[in-house]
């Protein structure tokens, strides 16, 4: 495949949504213009019910886009079916504040999972353990969760999210759940695989002690793009 | 086959939340055994009680049967003239015609002193009317007077019958010279004695002036067996047109499908246990739909994570499904060895037939099956609505 993407992981222009309907619709984005370029580690901050975790579930095809228009890599998904927005999930690699993993599999159950969704049966043992490898739990493969601690727990949350190398990786609050040090490993381990396989990642988070990792800032407050700053790496 | 080798090697998500908690899968199974246990008894009880009206009627030796026509069932005391029977036995077709001879007769346990009403079934011993191991191999004995054979699934409560047992039959003395298997049934109360057709006339013969007194030129059932080639309903309705109307010919099947309608229409028999049977199936769904739906709202945020990652609806609903069969199997299997065993205890202690049959497991199991889909479709409703959109904790 010689096909050049283009240069932007996420486009959006002229995006609003709404909250209910008739007399208690609210609007909870007002005209959002964002690009991603591919590459870039995105840090979305702002105070709580400012529309983050809306705007996130938005790009992230799990709700439908009701006005403006949002390209998620090179695809459109205003006006998509319910099932063409599962495909296009199958890109994305999600990372939740929870680390939701199934509680009667082992690790690298959890991360063959999603190898499943690609068809891919022959090797997806193999590829669970090398990804589980990469984020230091190659002694963990075959350990339950309830036997693995908060950030390995996390680790294998997000070996789960970027076993089918997405190109698209967005993250709800992935450090809240952790301690001070766990937390710093994990974001560490997502900014080296991105910058080692040039994914986009947008990440909502309130935890300043990982500012740092972002190549750039967006702020959302009540429903609009406050500030947008890029940071010299 | 592309499709069976996905199948194999995809991590079975469904057996591993199942059984990830031992002890609920446990409490899970023994509730589905429960109510597979349940279904299992009361068709068991309904069948029980139909077959055993019926298991001495269809034992008897005979294609065709002429009774009176006012003995609908069993329980009638309705003698016909022995004369009909040889009527009919000169017939073309008939091979042969055997007269039997029943009565209820007040049984002495030899134990207690108590006295119990039994069914007397009597005949001549050289007919070969109800061959039964014990009967036959006791023909020799039965011949002596004063004899009989006792039923061995009788009541308990009639007392041992053990050969050499001298008791009392109708206040006269008896010797139990040996026993057969038969059981009891509605018309025979707490069971059988079978003696030849002299001893009943011994017995029965002389009563008392407020009884009648039985002799042997009225029968209660003439059998008649036909030649191998002759049809049965075609000699019954020639019979039934040449004989006088105060007999019934009936072919056997006729007469035992009379029997069971009997007890059909004029009891609650059927009514009842299907009702029962129904609960239990109704109790079962609602019991395993519990059960998928605490599995579903355990894994609540799993399941949304799972949406999100791409997997549809329909993998969501074939994960509940699979755990509803899983349940189905697992459950059936100790439900139907619990239910075999307390088929034999009651068939013991009641002396009812109760069954085992292939057609019964095999129907049951595609209930408890039924039963399971069921309650994972009611179930599987609630995954679909898990919005993969809430996991993020809005």
């Amino acid at each position: 495949m010689t096909r050049i993407a283009s240069s932007t992981a996420v486009q959006i222009r002229q995006l609003s949504y709404f909250f209910g309907q008739g007399d208690l619709r609210k609007q909870v984005l007002y005209d959002i213009d964002l690009d991603l370029p591919r590459g870039q580690i995105v840090i979305m901050t702002g105070p709580s019910g400012s529309g983050k975790t809306t705007l996130l579930t938005l790009i992230g095809a799990l709700r439908t886009v009701q006005q403006g228009s949002l390209q998620v890599l090179d695809q459109e998904i205003v006006g998509l079916s319910r099932a063409a927005l599962v495909t296009v999930r199958r890109n994305i690699g999600f990372i939740f504040q929870a680390h939701n993993l199934f509680e009667s599999l082992t690790a690298s159950q959890n991360v063959e999972m999603a190898v499943e969704l690609l068809d891919r049966w022959g090797d997806k043992r193999q590829k669970a353990v090398q990804m589980l490898s990469q984020l230091g739990l190659a002694d963990r493969v075959d350990y339950k969760p309830s036997a693995l601690s908060g950030g390995q727990k996390q680790r294998v949350a997000i070996a789960r999210a970027l076993v089918n190398q997405p190109a698209l990786v967005l993250a709800d609050e992935p450090t809240a759940a952790l301690d001070k040090q766990s937390g710093r490993e994990v974001v560490t381990l997502m900014q080296e695989l991105a910058k080692s396989q040039g994914k986009t990642i947008l990440m909502v988070t309130h935890d300043n002690r990982i500012l740092d990792v972002a190549d750039r800032i967006i702020t959302l407050v009540d429903g609009r793009l406050e500030t947008d700053e890029s940071l010299a790496s | 086959m592309v499709r069976f080798s996905q199948f194999v090697r995809r991590t079975p998500l469904a057996w591993f939340n199942l059984t990830y908690e031992r002890r609920r899968l446990l409490t899970s199974l023994a509730g589905v055994a429960f109510s597979v246990l349940l279904m299992f008894i009361f068709r068991g009880f309904e069948n029980a009680l139909y077959d055993s009206q019926v298991q001495l009627l269809k034992l008897l030796n005979g294609d065709v049967v002429l009774i009176s026509p006012l003995k609908n069932n069993m329980f009638v005391p309705e003698q016909i003239a022995r004369q009909r029977l040889y009527q009919a036995q000169a017939y073309a077709g008939v091979e042969a015609a055997y007269p039997l001879y029943t009565t209820t007769a007040y049984w002495k346990n030899p134990e207690t002193r108590r006295t119990r009403p039994l069914r007397v079934i009597a005949f001549n011993l050289s007919d070969p009317v109800l061959q039964l191991p014990g009967i036959t191999e006791s023909l020799r004995q039965l011949q002596m007077p004063w004899t009989a054979l006792l039923d061995q699934r009788s009541r308990p409560e009639v007392g041992s019958g053990a050969a050499g047992t001298l008791t009392e039959v109708d206040e006269q003395q008896i010797k139990v010279v040996g026993s057969f298997e038969l059981g009891t049934d509605f018309a025979s109360g707490n069971g059988n004695v079978v003696m030849s057709d002299q001893n009943f006339l011994r017995y029965f013969g002389r009563l008392g002036p407020d009884e009648d007194s039985r002799d042997l030129s009225t029968i209660d059932l003439g059998l008649l067996k036909l030649a191998p080639d002759q049809a049965p309903d075609v000699l019954a309705r020639t019979l039934s047109e040449a004989l006088p109307k105060d007999v019934k010919v009936m072919t056997k099947a006729e007469f035992v499908e009379q029997e069971l309608n009997y007890w059909r229409e004029n009891t609650s028999i059927g009514f009842v246990f299907s009702l029962l049977a129904v609960m239990s199936f109704a109790v079962g769904i609602i019991l395993v739909y519990q059960i998928l739906y605490t599995d579903i709202s355990d894994h609540w945020s799993e399941y949304a994570t799972l949406k999100a990652m791409g997997y549809s609806n329909l993998y969501l609903l074939g994960v509940v499904i699979q755990e509803a069969v899983i349940l189905a199997v697992m459950g059936f299997i100790p439900g139907c060895l619990v239910s075999a065993g307390l088929y034999k205890l009651t068939a013991n202690a009641t002396g009812l037939l109760m069954q085992m049959t292939q057609t019964r497991i095999i129907n049951l199991f595609i209930a408890t099956v039924l039963m399971c889909l069921i309650s994972g479709a009611i179930a599987v409703r609630k995954v679909q609505t898990a919005d993969p959109a809430e996991v993020f904790g809005l």
